[in-house]
């Protein structure tokens, strides 16, 4: 079959997770083992904004997270959102105010409207690996969306496999044991 | 057809310059049409294949379902986005699903059909389920005095179910207690797939109320390489698409067939048969994506578009010789339309299940599809959903607010202690379940298909007295604290019955060995020719039934 007759491109769908992942690794790292990124030159207004997103959800989500999708999170989020910066700022504020280590110390200090509808968006996102769960939206992560690790001893992500060649077995373990990620 | 007035215009203009030919011309490119041409190939006859929709890379489609967001990935016709010119049903939303499929009636929501228009046809998505239908399922009328008989046996049936088997790569047990028919001529070519937790759980209370659920028959290798293809791995994702093409689909076939001589044209979008004046059939024209027509002509044709895109194609191509459309002298053509209506029972548990290890679907209880009772109403497939909740379990844990360690540990509880439980009806053929053409025209000005639907007192009696109350005695076998079982009927997607066989040319559209009544060169295989449905998956039953078809089409050829 000639190169021509092939269709591989819908255009309806682009690679937005892929490209935005270039870079990335399929595990779980923590920031502090993750590349510091970029190279390029980057504002110093937003290297600040960056790092305050990261120690943010940092705060809000006890889970080591990857830093190539926050980063793209925090890039999106903000030119979603003009007030989403000084969100941010807040949010970290209540936090130090409390000196939270994690997210349980500070939330309930989270005044209910915008601000706690940033800190829920912003987990949100890392859980789903989306901004906004509609049609057309843009995928941030896929296999590192947080969502599949509380079931990631047993529960196989999509297209993933966790076993090989039929050794899979009907063993599984109890409920409450939760794994660490 | 009205396509802008141009029909023949364009006929008598681009086509001569185009024209094509072969000894058999296979229109559709799915597990029916892929069969067939390799049957055929192999005794040295020359075959195109003409596919509406476009031709993708696996990696494409992989691609497509990892970058759709968290609640589009449980539509499976999402990672397969239709061209212009070859629409089919997208479900992201009530509006996308009524912009192709035509429904009306008192069930059109369950005929909601869910293939797409792509090189490989719905093998890409389908869940490789590979029951067969028993004797029983055949002899409806004279066991039930309901519905018809077909016109051959299980015997006449078999050889082709193990052909096929073997053909396109189908593991299962070799205990025959759990096999179902335990009628069979030679063994499964592969052992089954083990059980993750959730199925061996549903499957032990299941055996405390006396039911047996088997590991299906499924067109997925186990533990060792067939055909080219790798063992499956357990990705629990074979719907929408196997990233490793362990479970059977005709993407896989296509490279073979071109290896064998044949050839594959895909974006061409069959739209006239065209008879000759003894009415055999002369050509089929098509378009390609310039809306440019196009002929191509051979000695035999096959349909095997599926269960509604042939019946379509038949009505579209009516002429002077066959006023009410082609192969259609019994007005049977789009009638007797079949799936099996489903129900699904939601439950919520106190104990984890488990899904999501494994394949997507691996086991079915089969006993609760037979049974005096059919001659009130019909019988129930049940089924498991192995399909990992953890996308359900993230996305609903999320809604509610949670955050830090109450978040994770309702994203587990949700995703562990959730279960669906399918309910398969077996569903009668009715001449009023109908396929005709709508006025509403697609892309290419070719009419959508329009189909009335109504599952009939035969399903609703069998969902009411039958099948949901033994769901729910398996629900709480399994220790729910919750059941909600759905009150309207779904698709399955088993699309059957609209070009319906028989041996009686008044009655029926094909002959038993799926050649049209009405013209000695095409043949019309597959789901559309069943002449029962049963509860199981179709797949296989159409794949016999295409082997049927290649032999008499090799023969017919043979004779010249």
């Amino acid at each position: 079959m000639s190169p021509s007759d092939r269709d591989d491109a819908p255009p309806d769908f682009s690679l937005f997770r892929r490209k935005t992942l270039i870079g990335g690794g399929l595990l779980l790292g923590a920031f502090a083992a993750a590349p510091r990124i970029p190279a390029a030159p980057e504002e110093p207004a937003t290297a600040d904004f960056d790092n305050h997103f990261i120690q943010l959800s940092s705060l809000l989500i006890p889970h080591q997270l990857n830093r190539d999708v926050g980063l793209r999170l925090a890039a999106a989020l903000r030119t979603k959102d003009p007030a989403f910066t000084a969100h941010v700022s807040a949010l970290l504020d209540i936090a130090r105010k409390k000196n939270a280590k994690i997210v349980e110390e500070f939330f309930p200090d989270v005044p209910v409207g915008p601000l706690k509808d940033t800190a829920l968006l912003i987990i949100s996102a890392w859980y789903l690996g989306v901004i906004v769960d509609e049609p057309g939206s843009d995928v941030f992560s896929y296999e590192l969306a947080l969502m599949y690790q509380p079931t990631i001893d047993v529960m196989t992500i999509p297209t993933y496999a966790i076993s090989g060649p039929n050794e899979w077995t009907s063993e599984a373990p109890p409920l409450n044991s939760m794994p660490a990620f | 057809m009205d396509v802008g007035g141009t029909t023949a215009q364009l006929d008598a203009g681009i086509l001569m310059a185009n024209e094509d030919s072969a000894d058999v011309i296979v229109v559709g490119t799915g597990i029916v049409g892929c069969l067939i041409a390799q049957q055929l190939l192999a005794t040295g006859l020359s075959v195109v294949m003409l596919e509406a929709g476009p031709r993708v890379d696996r990696w494409r489609i992989v691609e497509n379902y990892r970058n759709l967001p968290p609640t589009l990935r449980l539509h499976f016709d999402a990672p397969y986005p239709p061209k212009a010119w070859a629409p089919h049903m997208e479900s992201y939303t009530d509006a996308a699903a009524a912009e192709y499929l035509q429904l009306e009636g008192p069930n059109a929501r369950a005929y909601r059909q869910g293939y797409v228009r792509y090189a490989g046809g719905a093998t890409w998505h389908w869940a490789g389920i590979c029951w067969r239908l028993t004797p029983q399922d055949m002899r409806l009328k004279s066991l039930y005095g309901v519905a018809r008989d077909w016109d051959f046996d299980y015997d006449t049936l078999e050889p082709y179910y193990t052909r096929a088997e073997y053909a396109i790569g189908v593991c299962g047990p070799s205990d025959p207690s759990l096999q179902w028919p335990p009628m069979r001529s030679k063994p499964y070519p592969m052992g089954p797939l083990p059980f993750g937790p959730g199925e061996q759980r549903f499957t032990d209370a299941a055996a405390r109320l006396g039911l047996k659920n088997l590991p299906s028959a499924q067109a997925r290798n186990s533990r060792i390489s067939y055909d080219g293809r790798p063992p499956c791995c357990g990705n629990n994702n074979c719907i929408p698409v196997c990233p490793i093409a362990a479970k059977y689909d005709a993407a896989t076939a296509l490279p073979k067939i071109e290896a064998k001589g044949g050839r594959i044209l895909a974006n061409a979008v069959a739209y006239r048969v065209e008879t000759d004046q003894k009415n055999a059939i002369a050509a089929v024209h098509y378009f390609d994506p310039d809306k440019r027509s196009h002929r191509i002509t051979g000695r035999i044709f096959v349909l095997a578009c599926n269960g509604i895109e042939t019946p379509k194609l038949l009505l579209l191509s009516k002429d002077e010789r066959n006023p009410n459309g082609v192969a259609n002298s019994s007005d049977q053509v789009g009638r007797n339309m079949m799936d099996q209506p489903k129900l699904v029972a939601e439950l919520t548990l106190a104990e984890p299940l488990w899904t999501g290890v494994g394949p997507v679907q691996g086991s079915s209880i089969m006993q609760t599809s037979q049974g005096d009772f059919r001659g009130r109403h019909g019988g129930a497939l049940f089924r498991f959903n192995n399909m990992a909740r953890s996308t359900f379990g993230g996305v609903a844990a999320i809604r509610k607010g949670l955050v830090g360690r109450a978040l994770d540990e309702e994203i587990r509880r949700l995703s562990a202690c959730t279960a669906e439980i399918a309910i398969e009806h077996e569903l009668l053929p009715d001449p009023n379940n109908r396929l005709t053409l709508s006025d509403k025209k697609d892309w290419l000005g070719i009419n959508k298909p329009n189909i009335y639907y109504d599952v009939g007192d035969y399903v609703r009696r069998g969902a009411q007295e039958y099948s949901v109350p033994l769901v729910r005695k398996l629900a709480a076998e399994l220790g729910s604290t919750d059941v909600k079982v759905s009150t309207e009927f779904t698709n399955s997607d088993h699309i059957m019955g609209g070009t319906i066989m028989g041996a009686n040319s008044a009655a029926a559209v094909v002959d038993l060995d799926c050649r049209a009544h009405d013209h000695p060169n095409l043949f019309l295989p597959g789901g559309g020719a069943m002449t029962t449905a049963g509860c199981g998956n179709s797949t296989l039953t159409m794949a016999a039934l295409a082997l049927k078809a290649a032999d008499a089409i090799a023969g017919q050829a043979k004779r010249g």
